[in-house]
């Protein structure tokens, strides 16, 4: 069939076409990047609950409810339910390990007091940790914690002020020795390791004075270890993290963003500040919290110094930057929610009975399959059958709070929860499909106009094929399978961009953010020779070199001042976290919205192409033909 | 069919353009008729109608009225796929602008008949010795634009044969070509005519038409026999 023949060429031997390949591929790709990242989204939203919160809660805040085990138990024994976990949710400071020295930052967080085994059952908790191992940037600080950490814990008063004195700190030698011994109480352990190590390196003959016997032989192999750079690492960050306690003693899981000093780089890469030194399980941090009465009361506040044990991350911004997890215990102590004896208000030595512990939400996952919305139903009606039975097992105990009473008590799905965020996105993505559905149009017109131009170059042509028996269909044939493969080939070019474009989407944003050194010189560079040519051209005596050498230094010179300013201003920040709600642009393609966008286009290129199409078969030879 | 009944014989044609509100009658009454294998001059003014008239022997436009006869069967009213496969195979059109396509190399516009006509791939081996036969075998891959006027007309009249046609269309085939090349087209036609095509050429060259075995001359819309004296 001569149409193929003629397609074939009428492709690759021109400009025209080429544009029309690429107006679809980018209408393709424009439809594609936008909805995939808009689904991708909703779908974030969606998992992000069972991520962080399983599928139904029962919240009474701040008070809790008692004998919160039994409910559990009511619960688990639903078939629809797959589990349940009890959680103590309040707001303390967080008092951080930086800056150096004195005068740590204070950082206000939601707390999250969980039981860790039941919590990872009903959450993807397990998912989240950040730090499975050491990263490498920190193994040589965790190293020289381990090494020198024993001496620098042993080291008592005299010994603290006389490193604190050699080790050159700074504000030291103004300072009187109970100064310096109060600046001393302020610094965390690394810092104490840094200091004596600096005085070990530096001033043997102090360290000779200041150390005992059996510090001296500590530090000694410490030294030689460090040298021979033999650091024996062995850990298991993600075993605390998973129970939330190291060496049986409970700590803290910070989310990813509480510390400030970890950052993310242009590649997406969590980065640790200061090469790794601030990485956080190597401290430990004070969590203040100020405990409410039942009457809504304050008490004095409490404070508990924990170890962090490793960091997770949840991808959800604000949880993120807010949240530290620790064992329930802590948290229910933190909040005076633990079990409390009951004494006599006028022999304190008589106990009359047993506060109960509390919770302040209970978590529910459902089975696989189970809607959330039966699942609140049923979990609703587990919570009624709890409250009946502990009133019978304790009268005279602290009630549970009671549906249509106690109004702070809610039994919610995760999207009810959030019905007032989830709701918007899915009208803003109806409405980007219904805008970008006019995409296709534009897609139409553009192959129309294109090939209009075609049909018109080609007029000649059509006439000699016509002399030669071509018939009105065969012509058009050929621009109604010119635009076929102008459809297809945009189709897939815009399938590729697209999914370049979403697949590093992050990338791209990060880029825009922060924008490369090397893009701004690079562009800059490519200006500057785009300039020179054109003034060369100058002086070749043809218009169109001039005029397209003009353009092209100017949007090559628009582009570099942009990302000259970009950079100026500290970048573009297109995707808040801190508005989108998470950390990352979505970067899946939605498979089915990309095969319709695919199809779509293709049918619209045919739709662009039928009007010229017609127009080339009415095309009458004798006149195409008359005059060269 | 009679014995007698010539190849390609037209009756009566009339035919007028319409250029805004005035009707310009080019063709009133115009009869020519052709012999197998014979070589027909149609000598005539410019703007006389001669390309008009070729145009609807071939088969490319339609006349207002008067018929047309291939074989005795009647073009003028031939349903359209009909007229397409008589361009394409019982007649070739030969232009004064060769009027080759350019995205296509010498092989590929000769071929393309066969193209259109029915073969997927067309007669390669038939293109071949056409053009081989013309002279232009080292050329095949090469874009008409790469060649000179004279080897261009050589591929449109090689692009002309290959569906074997009866006839020839020539309309001023060496009216853009220098004498020299004009007159290597002109011995490739008696060539082709001594092997039995037969051609319909319209010229305004006398010396050209004299090639002809006979010229007519088309003046006011009629096709008249040529009275002026022949020099042979
Ligand atoms: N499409 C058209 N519309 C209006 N007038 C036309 C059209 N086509 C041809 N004509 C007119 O018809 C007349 C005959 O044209 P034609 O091309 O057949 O003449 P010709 O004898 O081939 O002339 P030439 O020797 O210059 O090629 C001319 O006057 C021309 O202007
Ligand atoms: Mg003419």
């Amino acid at each position: 069939m001569y149409q193929f023949l003629l397609t074939s060429r009428y492709l690759t031997s021109r400009i025209i076409p080429v544009l029309a390949v690429a107006a679809v591929a980018l209408c393709v790709a424009l439809v594609i990047v936008v909805v995939s990242v808009m689904t991708g989204f909703l779908d974030m939203v969606r998992d992000s609950g069972r991520t962080l919160m399983g599928d139904v809660v029962i919240s009474y805040p701040v008070v809790g409810i008692p004998w919160y085990d039994d409910l559990i138990e009511e619960i688990e024994a639903l078939p629809e339910a797959a589990a349940a976990a009890p959680l103590v949710d309040t707001i303390g400071v967080l008092r951080m390990p930086y800056p150096e020295g004195a005068g740590k930052e204070p950082k206000m967080v939601q707390i999250w007091g969980v039981d860790p085994g039941r919590f990872a059952k009903v959450t993807t908790y397990a998912d989240t940790l950040m730090w499975p191992t050491i990263p490498e940037a920190a193994r040589y600080y965790v190293a020289r914690d381990r090494l020198y950490g024993p001496v620098a814990k042993s080291l008592d008063r005299q010994q603290k002020i006389a490193i604190l004195r050699a080790s050159g700190y700074e504000d030291t030698t103004s300072m009187s020795d109970g100064q310096v011994a109060d600046l001393a109480t302020a610094l965390t352990q690394p810092e104490w390791i840094d200091h004596l190590r600096t005085v070990v390196l530096n001033s043997p003959d102090v360290i000779r004075k200041t150390l005992r016997e059996d510090q001296l032989e500590t530090i000694q192999s410490a030294v030689e270890a460090e040298i021979e750079n033999d650091f024996d690492l062995e850990d298991n960050y993600r075993e605390d993290g998973l129970t939330m306690r190291r060496n049986g003693q409970p700590g803290m899981v910070a989310g990813i963003h509480v510390s400030d000093a970890n950052y993310r780089d242009s590649e997406g890469q969590y980065k640790i500040g200061r090469n790794g030194h601030w990485w956080l399980p190597r401290f430990q941090g004070a969590l203040t919290t100020i405990p409410v009465d039942a009457s809504g009361g304050t008490l004095e506040p409490e404070t508990e110094v924990l170890p962090f044990l490793n960091e997770f991350s949840s991808g959800v911004f604000p949880v993120d930057e807010s949240r530290v997890m620790l064992p329930i215990e802590v948290a229910q102590r933190l909040m005076h929610l633990d079990e409390a004896e009951i004494v006599d208000d006028l022999d304190p030595t008589k106990v009359v009975g047993v506060e109960p512990a509390r919770a302040t939400m209970i978590l529910v996952r459902g089975q696989p399959g189970v809607e959330p919305l039966a699942l609140r139903e049923r979990v609703r009606e587990a919570y009624r059958a709890f409250v009946t039975r502990v009133e019978e097992a304790h009268p005279d105990g602290p009630r549970p709070p009671r549906e249509g009473i106690n109004f702070g008590l809610n039994v919610l799905t995760w999207e009810e929860q959030n019905a007032a965020f989830i709701g918007p996105v899915e009208k803003e993505r109806a409405l980007m499909r219904t805008l970008f559905s006019i995409v296709y149009v534009v897609c139409a017109a553009l192959v129309l106009a294109i090939f209009w131009a075609i049909v018109y170059e080609k007029t000649r042509d059509i006439g000699i094929l016509r002399s030669i028996g071509a018939s009105r269909p065969g012509i058009v044939w050929i621009f109604m399978l010119y635009g076929l493969v102008v459809g297809v080939v945009g189709a897939f070019f815009g399938l590729l961009l697209g999914w370049l474009v979403t697949s590093n989407v992050n990338g791209i944003h990060d880029m825009l953010a922060e924008p490369p050194e090397w893009l701004a010189w690079g562009l800059a560079v490519a200006t500057a020779i785009m300039f020179f040519w054109t003034v060369i051209k100058l002086f070749g005596g043809r218009i169109l070199p001039v005029v397209l050498g003009v353009m092209g230094t100017l949007v090559l010179g628009v582009f570099t001042t942009l990302i000259f300013l970009l950079d100026a201003q500290g970048g573009l920040v297109i995707w808040d976290p801190a508005v989108y709600y998470f950390t990352e642009v979505p970067n899946d393609i939605d498979v089915p919205e990309a095969i319709i966008t695919m199809i779509g286009a293709v049918i619209f290129s045919l739709v662009g192409a039928a009007i010229p199409a017609a127009r080339a078969a009415d095309i009458d030879p004798v006149r195409a033909l008359r005059y060269e | 069919m009679s014995e007698s009944s010539p190849l390609l014989e037209a009756r009566n044609l009339y035919k007028t353009y319409r250029m805004g509100t005035v009707d310009v009658p080019v063709l009133r009454g115009s009869s020519i008729h052709m012999e197998p294998g014979e070589w027909v001059a149609i000598l005539g003014a410019s703007g006389s109608g001669k390309s008009t008239l070729l145009h609807l022997l071939g088969g490319l436009d339609t006349p207002d009225s008067g018929e047309i006869r291939f074989k005795g069967e009647l073009i003028s009213s031939h349903v359209r796929g009909a007229r397409n496969r008589y361009r394409n195979r019982d007649v070739g059109f030969v232009f004064q602008f060769y009027h080759l396509l350019p995205e296509l190399n010498v092989l590929e516009n000769t071929l393309l008949p066969g193209l259109v006509g029915a073969g997927i791939r067309g007669d390669r081996k038939r293109a071949r010795e056409l053009l081989e036969a013309f002279g232009l075998d080292h050329r095949l891959t090469h874009r008409p634009r790469e060649l000179s006027g004279g080897e261009r007309q050589r591929v449109a009249i090689a692009r002309a044969l290959l569906n074997g046609p009866e006839i020839l269309l020539a309309d001023e085939p060496t009216g853009n070509l220098d004498a020299e090349t004009g007159q290597e087209i002109l011995d490739l036609l008696k060539r082709e005519h001594e092997a039995g095509l037969g051609i319909m050429m319209v010229t305004h060259d006398r010396s050209i038409a004299a090639l002809a075995d006979r010229t007519v001359v088309l003046q006011q819309g009629q096709v008249v026999p040529d009275e002026s004296p022949v020099s042979h």
